[in-house]
């Protein structure tokens, strides 16, 4: 298993998918805690009293918000052994394929255990620089760390979501398409209408952890607790991770 | 180890029938010539033997286990499929380090494989960059890293360049030499006439032909030459033919060179020229594989 893991570590640092991956990610993590200190920035009125936790909490939450970068890198990588056909000589070395998926998960967990630290730490610093700059009490680092367990399992769940995706839908336009609508639009529409339910969906899981729903107002948003929204995304990617395991044995490589 | 496969039968999905009831055996220190026009089945075959594609019944082995239960298959396996099963962005050099690690294979054994298929200089080249024949010479570097006792390769001549397809020769008897049993698929049978010992021919999934290369060429008989003044009224077995090449010079089909020879003194004619041209192979692999063809339903190559 180590040599299999060894070898996913040199087919993803042997292109130049996983530095574009990172780089999106912590814009677009970069981008929400502009949005949140500049554009929308809650109860200015009270800046002079104590932070409001929900509030660093939220902005914390932007590194853990990229986990669908993770769901992303774990898709492209996956399907795509199958568009390039690499999938052949991988499961000529290993024709045992659970231990190809597992080596795949295994390797975008822990890349993705370092990435969500690196995107704390960035998302973290410029949100107590930019604080400074406004009319604000200073950036709570306790809010920030209960959000750091938070974002750790939920951008590694998603990059073993996103592998297990990719080899169930092994077309990589589809796979990619498919995952966007559903986690981009229909997790979404789903919140709107059925909040409660929505609340177990792999999105509203990923809420749950990072313990808000993008709101800073909300401070009693109507999550699932922390332990459960964890227990939850831990169960959908098991499920998927199985299932893919199940289906790629099955699956005639042609 | 020998290759086996026995009452192999693969149907896909869709209805498609690509492996009919297939038997055959490629046998250690030979290289055995896999034939068949594109769409007789030849790749899932040896998918099948690779484990890759699972067969609907039978059973396709090396050395008496299936490809699934060898432990590190590619240090006794070393295969090479379709030319272009590599990422563009990748490198030669980074593609089969990636392999070697997945088999616990060291990066010298990689510099060594590069070496061995000519492609040292553009080793640290992206493959998106390289020509057919380059990436037909990666994908035979990928079947050698493991230093295997048997080498599946499914058309390895493809896009090869007269000067590679005249080292791939060199290449597959030395392999064979040692000792390494060697299956070859191929459309053509030209490419491979100068290398193989024997032949496997199928057709529409089915074998029609397996043996020496040499006995596929003894059973059909060949085209007789004579030339003699008056032997174009040579009279002939209703089961010969004959036909006049040239005043003075018929071409007899059907029978033997001694048959023919005989008919001619029998028949008391003064000849200058009696002689034979074994049959033309590329003609005797297209009758062979060519028959039928119209009833052939569309199997995957």
């Amino acid at each position: 298993m180590i040599s299999l893991i060894r070898s996913e570590f040199r087919k993803v640092f042997s292109t130049k998918l996983l530095f574009i991956l990172i780089i999106s990610a912590a814009a677009f993590a970069l981008l929400q805690v502009f949005l949140l200190i500049f554009v929308t920035p809650p109860g200015l009125e009270e800046a002079n009293q104590l932070m409001n936790p929900q509030y660093v909490k939220t902005i914390t939450a932007s590194a853990g918000s990229a986990s669908i970068f993770l769901l992303i890198l774990g898709i492209v990588a996956m399907s795509g052994e199958y568009r390039n056909q690499t999938i052949t000589s991988t499961f000529l070395v290993t024709p045992v394929r659970w231990k190809v998926i597992v080596a795949k998960m295994a390797t975008f967990a822990i890349l993705a255990f370092f990435i969500a630290i690196l995107l704390w730490l960035i998302v973290s610093i410029t949100a107590m620089l930019l604080l400074t700059t406004q009319d604000s009490a200073p950036f709570e680092w306790s809010g920030a760390l209960e959000i750091l367990g938070g974002t750790v399992l939920g951008l590694v769940l998603y990059g073993i979501l996103g592998v297990a995706i990719g080899s169930l839908i092994t077309s990589q336009v589809a796979a990619i398409i498919i995952a966007l609508i559903w986690f981009l639009i229909v997790e979404s529409l789903l919140s709107v209408f059925f909040d409660t339910f929505a609340n177990w969906l792999p999105g509203g899981a990923l809420n749950a952890i990072l313990q808000t729903n993008g709101n800073p107002e909300a401070i009693d948003a109507d999550l699932l607790s922390v332990p459960v929204g964890a227990l939850v995304l831990i169960g959908y990617a098991a499920v998927f991770a199985i299932a893919a395991a199940f289906f790629t044995t099955k699956r005639d490589i042609t | 180890m020998s290759i086996v496969v026995e009452h192999l039968n693969k149907s896909f999905g869709s209805g498609v029938t690509a492996v009919r009831d297939l038997s055959f055996a490629a046998a250690p220190g030979k290289v055995t010539g896999f034939l068949g026009p594109n769409g007789a089945g030849k790749t899932t075959t040896l998918r099948c033997l690779l484990g890759l594609v699972a067969p609907t019944s039978g059973a396709a082995t090396i050395d008496g286990v299936r490809y699934q239960e060898i432990s590190n298959p590619i240090n006794v396996v070393g295969a090479s499929l379709e030319a272009s099963g590599f990422h563009p962005a990748r490198t030669a050099r980074n593609h089969l380090r990636m392999i070697a690690s997945g088999a616990r294979i060291g990066d010298t054994r990689v510099g060594e494989v590069l070496n061995t298929v000519g492609l040292t200089a553009a080793a640290d080249r992206k493959v998106g960059g390289y020509s057919l024949g380059m990436r037909q010479r990666l994908a035979l570097g990928v079947a050698l890293l493991g230093d295997p006792k048997v080498l599946i390769l499914d058309e390895p001549a493809n896009g090869l360049d007269p000067e590679g397809i005249s080292w791939l020769r060199s290449f597959l008897r030395d392999q064979a030499a040692a000792g390494v049993s060697v299956l070859v698929s191929s459309h053509v049978l030209s490419e491979v006439q100068q290398t193989v010992d024997d032949v496997i021919i199928i057709r529409s999934g089915s074998l029609v032909y397996q043996g020496s290369l040499h006995s596929l060429t003894e059973d059909g008989l060949p085209e007789v030459t004579v030339r003699g003044p008056n032997i174009g009224q040579l009279s002939i077995p209703g089961d010969w033919s004959l036909r006049e090449s040239e005043p003075g010079e018929v071409v007899v089909t059907g029978a033997t060179l001694e048959a023919v020879g005989r008919a001619a003194f029998e028949q008391s004619f003064e000849l200058h020229e009696l002689s034979s041209k074994a049959p033309d192979l590329e003609a005797l692999f297209l009758g062979l594989t060519a028959e039928e063809a119209a009833t052939t339903d569309g199997s995957q190559s």
